[in-house]
């Protein structure tokens, strides 16, 4: 070995795990912060439903507080459940 | 003592003895004393005078009195006038006499006083008042008091008479004091004072009678006289020698206003001096302050101010001279800076004229606030200076070039102190920016080149320097810069927490917890996680990057570790800002080198091969053939390369230096090349035009939100007033813009000028 790799810096960004590019209800993506934040990132998580959609979790729980009797998807209007 | 009844009482007798007692006291024993009991007893008798039985004499006492003082003042104007030499200085020894006496008449006179003027003037005010008629001549007099009286009969008689030869001679002696002629302070000022005293009993217009008779001929007289000294002067005399000249005449004729007058005149005489002295003569003035503050004759400018300041004239010919002078030597200045510390000499050079003329300012120009401000405008305008056909100005970039020298790790030792007050005085240059927001994005990238590359001198000074840009610009800001702190910190943490992640995992036994890095994964490994946002970081493209063979491991293992710490979250690796450090084997000794995840890469092809084409490389490593070539080139730069062509073509055979020699032995080498550098400015410059598109989008919604219909102008004029913190946008951007958020359907036109918001 005439080269040797000593020691490596490396850079990563990270970004939330989605199956969709933007909100479907403040339509921002999801790189970016729901239309409350200031800024993306740790303050304005994404949080996934059982039914596979996600949303911003600010917009989504916004949403089904607004609700008065079932707490549905506004995708696929199932039951919403939070994945952990 | 008798009783106080009244009683009936003969009135010439009893007058003729009062009247020899009021003839002593006017005249302050001039014709005979009155000791303390015949004070009293004559006391007494104006009383009795008063409540005499069957009928008051007080009227009578009233006139008599009067006509007793007027003729009284006839006799000293027949010895004044006729005095001829010592006219003022007999006129002041009658008035003092004569003031003092009445003073002394007036308590004598206390019943008189109270019971019968005072009743008569309410009794008057009751009956007589008559507002559309008043000043009627055939009205008696009004009633006043025996001292008013007094001084009323001077004025009549011997001031108004002989006032105008009075004041010729006031100010002929006045005129003698200007040529350094002895006279009579006392006699002079007693004089000119008895103008004012005479009056002092009045409710209105105190001053009428020293104003009309004696102020208004003296300031006539001032003027005529400083006019001629002004140009007697100028006639012999530069224009430095003439202001040095007359500050001593004018500070003179202040001394002399103090000596002889009321203060109520001081400022007009100064004013009248300043007037013919100085506003008389501005063109000359003007003519020469350019020169002066060419020359920077301090004293002069000094003199120059202290003159012109209190004019109504004023500075503002000064100010704008001096403003144009600073701009035009930091113009030239600037534009003649040349060299590779560039933005140390542009900063420095920036805060010496600032400096210096702050210091001119202070000690030549009393800290005027106009001067303070023409030096803050002339430094705004060679900051903002567009040289060239450059769309921006210059200096945004240079000062984040400074700062970024002043904050990164460097050979030159400088104390924390030293470093804070440099930045601090960064700050002095940053608030004349009008482009705040290209020096952020410079600012931002090159402390992110600092973080990131571990070049920082310390995070106190970091945090130091923005803290003091979010004072002057606010929260918003620096949000960013204070975000990319945090990222930093919690990848410290990140870290650490990995190195226990890598030991459990790959170490069984408990023996090995003190293992490293090296020993567990065969390298040093470190990391950083950044939020996207936060950071000038460009959106990776698909990347189809062949990770060499050591790095994987490491990268997955990580990968696997963040997973767990934090769900719902996943990595971009951005090779492009990694780096990594190298160890050479294959020649005359070892040499350590840092470079990018690419030049790494590339290099470390050459283990297994002496020679490749370029199209080998890139099918073993998978990158895009633009960025390959420019990090091969960046490797031929350092010689740890040869390539066998020139110009690199997919068939250039590249082969390993065997004949390399460096004297040191750990190095860096740069990531990209000067000119790749250079196209970077003008990138960056594209990517700030599309950022003030979107902040101005941003303001505009959100004034139209709270004013829901606008005219053009005024939106316009609100845009600029909003975002003058950050930068100065043009008119053609806000239009731009406005247009936009019409396509978008925030805004829509009602008039041909005006806007409302559409919810």
């Amino acid at each position: 070995m005439r080269i040797r790799l000593k020691e490596f810096n490396g850079v990563a960004v990270w970004k939330w795990v989605t199956n969709d590019d933007s909100c479907g209800i403040c339509r921002m993506p999801f790189d970016a912060s729901c239309s409350e934040c200031r800024y993306p990132g740790d303050q304005c998580p994404v949080l996934h439903g059982e039914c596979r959609h996600c949303f911003h979790e600010h917009c989504i729980m916004k949403w089904i507080n607004s609700q008065q009797t079932n707490k549905l998807c506004p995708m696929c209007r199932g039951e919403w459940k939070s994945l952990p | 003592m008798s009783s106080l009844k009244p009683k009936e009482i003969d009135f010439n007798e009893q007058w003729s003895i009062v009247l020899g007692t009021v003839r002593s006291v006017i005249s302050m024993g001039r014709f005979g004393q009155t000791d303390r009991a015949i004070w009293q007893e004559r006391f007494f008798d104006i009383y009795y005078l008063c409540v005499a039985t069957p009928d008051s004499h007080a009227e009578r006492l009233y006139e008599e009195t009067k006509k007793f003082l007027e003729d009284h003042c006839k006799s000293m104007k027949k010895d004044i006038a006729e005095s001829d030499q010592n006219m003022l200085s007999i006129y002041v020894k009658y008035w003092t006499e004569y003031k003092t006496g009445s003073d002394w008449l007036n308590t004598l006179y206390a019943y008189l006083n109270t019971h019968y003027v005072k009743k008569r003037q309410a009794n008057d005010m009751d009956t007589n008042y008559q507002p559309f008629e008043c000043n009627n001549d055939t009205i008696d007099p009004p009633l006043v008091e025996i001292g008013e009286m007094a001084l009323d009969c001077w004025t009549k008689i011997i001031i108004e008479p002989l006032k105008d030869r009075l004041v010729k001679l006031l100010l002929e002696q006045i005129h003698l004091d200007r040529i350094c002629e002895c006279v009579n302070q006392t006699t002079i000022k007693g004089v000119i004072m008895s103008f004012v005293d005479v009056c002092q009993h009045r409710k209105l217009n105190i001053l009428e009678l020293y104003e009309k008779s004696f102020e208004s001929p003296l300031l006539q007289a001032t003027g005529e006289y400083y006019r001629e000294e002004g140009n007697r002067c100028l006639a012999k005399l530069d224009c430095i020698q003439y202001m040095r000249k007359i500050l001593l005449l004018i500070d003179d004729e202040e001394f002399r206003s103090r000596k002889f007058l009321n203060p109520t005149s001081y400022s007009k005489v100064y004013n009248e001096c300043l007037q013919r002295l100085v506003c008389d003569h501005f063109d000359t003035f003007k003519s020469e302050c350019n020169e002066l503050i060419i020359k920077e004759d301090l004293d002069a400018l000094r003199n120059m101010y202290k003159l012109l300041k209190p004019t109504h004239i004023g500075i503002n010919y000064m100010v704008e001279k001096l403003q144009d002078n600073i701009a035009r030597i930091g113009h030239e200045k600037v534009q003649s800076l040349k060299g590779e510390n560039l933005s140390t000499l542009f900063v420095e050079t920036l805060l010496e004229l600032h400096t210096k003329y702050m210091n001119v300012i202070k000690e030549t120009y009393a800290n005027d606030p106009e001067f303070v401000s023409s030096l803050d405008k002339a430094c705004a305008t060679i900051v903002n200076m567009k040289y060239g056909n450059r769309l921006s100005a210059k200096a945004p970039e240079l000062l984040a070039h400074y700062c970024d020298s002043l904050l990164r790790k460097s050979s030159k030792a400088a104390t924390d102190s030293e470093i804070e007050e440099k930045l601090l005085s960064s700050i002095t240059i940053f608030k004349y920016l009008d482009d705040k927001d290209y020096f952020q994005r410079f600012y931002q990238k090159m402390l992110a080149r600092r973080l990131i590359n571990q070049q920082s001198i310390s995070i106190d000074a970091e945090e130091f320097m923005v803290t003091k840009l979010k004072q002057i610009c606010g929260y918003e800001f620096t949000g960013k810069l204070a975000r990319m702190f945090q990222d930093i910190k919690v990848s410290d943490d990140l870290n650490i927490k990995f190195l226990e992640y890598v030991r459990s995992e790959l170490s069984s036994s408990s023996s090995s917890q003190n293992q490293t890095m090296t020993n567990l994964l065969g390298l040093d490994f470190n990391i950083y996680v950044l939020q996207q946002n936060s950071w000038p970081v460009a959106q990776t493209i698909t990347n189809t990057f062949i990770l060499p063979h050591l790095l994987e491991k490491p990268l997955h293992m990580f990968e696997a570790f963040y997973g767990k710490k934090y769900s719902g979250r996943k990595l971009c690796w951005m090779y492009n800002l990694s780096n990594a450090e190298i160890r050479m084997t294959h020649l005359d000794r070892s040499y350590f080198v840092t470079m990018g995840t690419y030049q790494m890469a590339v290099l470390l092809q050459f283990n297994d091969h002496q020679q490749l084409t370029l199209t080998e490389i890139e099918e073993a490593i998978k990158i895009n053939i633009k960025e390959l070539e420019k990090q091969v080139l960046s490797l031929i730069d350092a010689k740890f390369l040869i390539g066998n062509t020139s110009e690199l073509t997919m068939n250039s055979v590249i082969s390993i230096n065997f004949d390399y020699k460096s004297k040191r032995t750990k190095f860096k080498i740069p990531l990209i090349s000067q000119k790749e550098a250079n196209h970077d400015s003008e990138s960056s410059q594209k990517a700030i035009e599309e950022d003030r598109k979107f902040y101005l989008q941003a303001v505009i919604v959100r004034i139209m939100k709270a004013r829901k219909v606008l005219k053009h102008n005024s939106l316009i004029e609100e845009v600029i007033t909003q975002s003058k913190q950050r930068f100065l946008p043009s008119i053609h951007i806000i239009k731009k813009c406005i247009e936009i958020l019409i396509d978008k359907q925030y805004l829509e036109r009602r008039t041909n000028d005006e806007y409302s918001y559409i919810a």
